[in-house]
């Protein structure tokens, strides 16, 4: 089948341990596909095969059985990784070069060159914000700027697919909502997202789609709102309600052999909350 | 190209890695402490002990010479041996790979990059080398002129030409070449060390034994061979050691040059070609670990 943009495909990996007759099984058996405009959210916890699956798709790493392909084509290929982008977790990158120059480097490996290499360069430094810091060399970049420089290296080569892996970690709360809607904007752009991430209030955010892995085996697949959706139970969210008219909703609920299960004000999130108050102490601090 | 006008061999690709490596190369310390102190013995070799003009210039070229085979030898190990660990640790090796960037052509490119970093190195030391031997020359050809002002002038003519054969003869240039040969080599067999190597340390205390087992292997084979007592097990661990590890003495051909001995031109091409033989023998082992190492 060639219509998803990432195949695996009963791939397993066995990681022998050096000096040791023993074997470690990062993936077992793993099949999954994601669609071509997707955002799909590969969760887990620390040592649960999410990275070595992503090495797989890319051809980073070699199934110990199994394959996988991207838009039909065999990872192995390297002719494959045409329409791939990739940023891996916390990279560092070059620190001698500034942000353009980075993404000139990225291009010509990409076989781009001259006008169309400097165009692209300005549009991606234009899209993750980095503009006024492209002359910059990255050692003197923050860890948020990092990651955006690393999400437009990525892009470089207007990929159809872009793999992140942990693209938010060790970024602030500012930063992570940043690179968030970049994804957004990548999505929007009808751009294939695939990344991996434990941070699970934000791939809720964001995902169309999320598989679980745990111990290398994938435990839950689907849709999100199939996964977190609870089937008898409906949300109902009112503004300016009158206590008599939500008596009133509860009785009609009563009569008509409902049941309320709670009651309460919804709380601002935690993140909101704190983009707001430091969001406002910047704009104090420019006046 | 094939059909997705992906390229299987693009000098563009490799152009690209081949001069960020360099960048990269030209921004450590290391390479200028070892240019500063290379220059350093070339230099002070200038100040060294005057005997007799011929005396002079056989220790400054043999100091400098030295120096230059030595420093060489030494950046090409310590460049080399640091690239494929320092990208793996700082995750760009991802990046790159993750690219439709073949494995052959990400090798050839770091690779590259070191040969032009070594052809710069010995240039700037040749460069001086030739700047302190001129100098040198021109000191001693106006003071024998002085010395000698009431002599004969065919006899004023024939001691000024020996001090100039005794200084700059073109063999100088073939040694030279054959010190940027050698240290290509290097650079080659350290980076197939470096495919499988975990460390920088673990690649540069591999290499520093294969320098002295290189150095070494010819006078011992030598030796044994020499030996008609040496058995089948003598004469098949030598020829072991001989194709795993390149003959680095081959490459040693400064004391002739200083002495004056002309190098046929039959055997700079035959070494020349025997450097550049091993280099290529090395990148294809390289590149036959590195194809499909797990990163």
């Amino acid at each position: 089948m060639t219509d998803s943009a990432v195949a695996v495909l009963g791939v397993t990996k066995v990681f022998p341990v050096p000096w040791q007759r023993r074997c470690v099984t990062a993936v077992r058996d793993l099949n999954l596909r994601v669609s071509p405009g997707q955002i799909y959210g590969l969760l887990g916890p620390n040592g649960s095969g999410k990275s070595t699956t992503l090495k797989i798709i890319l051809g980073l790493v070699s199934p110990t059985r199994g394959k996988t392909e991207i838009f039909g084509r065999d990872s192995i290929e390297v002719a494959s990784r045409e329409s791939v982008g990739f940023l891996p977790e916390s990279p560092y990158f070059y620190k001698y070069l500034s942000g353009a120059e980075t993404l000139r480097f990225y291009g010509k490996l990409c076989g781009l060159r001259g006008a169309r290499l400097r165009s692209r360069v300005d549009e991606l430094l234009d899209l993750v914000g980095l503009t006024s810091a492209r002359d910059r060399r990255l050692g003197g970049y923050s860890k948020g700027m990092l990651q955006r420089i690393g999400l437009a290296q990525a892009l470089v080569q207007e990929p159809k697919l872009v793999v992140l892996d942990e693209p938010t970690a060790g970024v602030d709360p500012a930063g992570a909502r940043e690179i968030r809607d970049l994804i957004l904007e990548l999505k929007r752009r009808g751009i294939t997202v695939l990344l991996s991430s434990h941070l699970l209030e934000q791939v809720q955010e964001i995902c169309d789609r999320v598989g679980i892995l745990a111990n290398g085996v994938l435990v839950r697949e689907g849709a999100l709102d199939d996964l977190l959706g609870i089937e008898n139970q409906t949300d109902l969210l009112l503004e300016n309600a009158s206590p008599e008219l939500v008596k009133e909703i509860e009785a009609l609920a009563q009569t008509s052999g409902a049941r309320v299960i709670a009651r309460g004000r919804p709380r601002t999130s935690l993140e909101r909350l704190f983009l707001e108050a430091t969001e406002s102490k910047d704009e104090a601090t420019d006046e | 190209m094939n059909s997705s006008g992906h390229r299987a061999f693009s000098p563009g690709r490799i152009a690209a890695i081949t001069a960020n490596t360099l960048t990269e190369l030209t921004r450590l310390k290391v390479f200028y402490v070892l240019l500063f102190f290379a220059l350093l013995l070339i230099g002070s070799s200038i100040f060294m002990a005057r005997l007799t003009f011929q005396q002079e210039f056989q220790v400054l070229k043999d100091i400098a010479l030295g120096a230059m085979s030595i420093f060489t030898s030494l950046l090409a190990v310590l460049a080399t041996a640091r690239l494929i660990p320092q990208d793996r640790e700082d995750r760009t090796i991802y990046t790159i790979l993750a690219k439709p960037v073949p494995r052959s052509e990400y090798l050839l490119g770091k690779l590259l990059g070191v040969i032009l970093l070594l052809a710069l190195s010995v240039t700037i030391m040749g460069a001086v080398f030739l700047v302190v031997l001129n100098l040198r020359e021109h000191a001693v050809l106006n003071e024998t002129a002085s010395q000698m002002s009431g002599a004969p002038p065919a006899q004023i003519a024939e001691a000024l030409a020996a001090i100039r054969a005794s200084a700059f003869n073109v063999n100088l240039l073939s040694g030279i070449a054959i010190i940027f040969v050698k240290a290509c080599l290097l650079a080659s067999l350290t980076l197939f060390v470096s495919t499988f190597a975990t460390t920088t340390i673990f690649t540069t205390i591999v290499m520093v034994c294969v320098y002295f087992i290189g150095h070494l292997q010819g006078i011992a084979r030598e030796y044994w061979l020499q030996n008609n007592s040496a058995g089948w097990l003598t004469k098949t661990f030598l020829g072991l050691v001989t194709l795993l590890f390149p003959d680095l003495q081959l490459f040693n051909l400064t004391d002739d040059i200083v002495v004056g001995t002309a190098i046929p031109s039959a055997l700079f091409a035959k070494t020349v070609t025997l450097g550049f033989f091993y280099s290529g023998f090395y990148l294809l082992l390289s590149w036959a670990v590195f194809y499909r190492k797990e990163l």
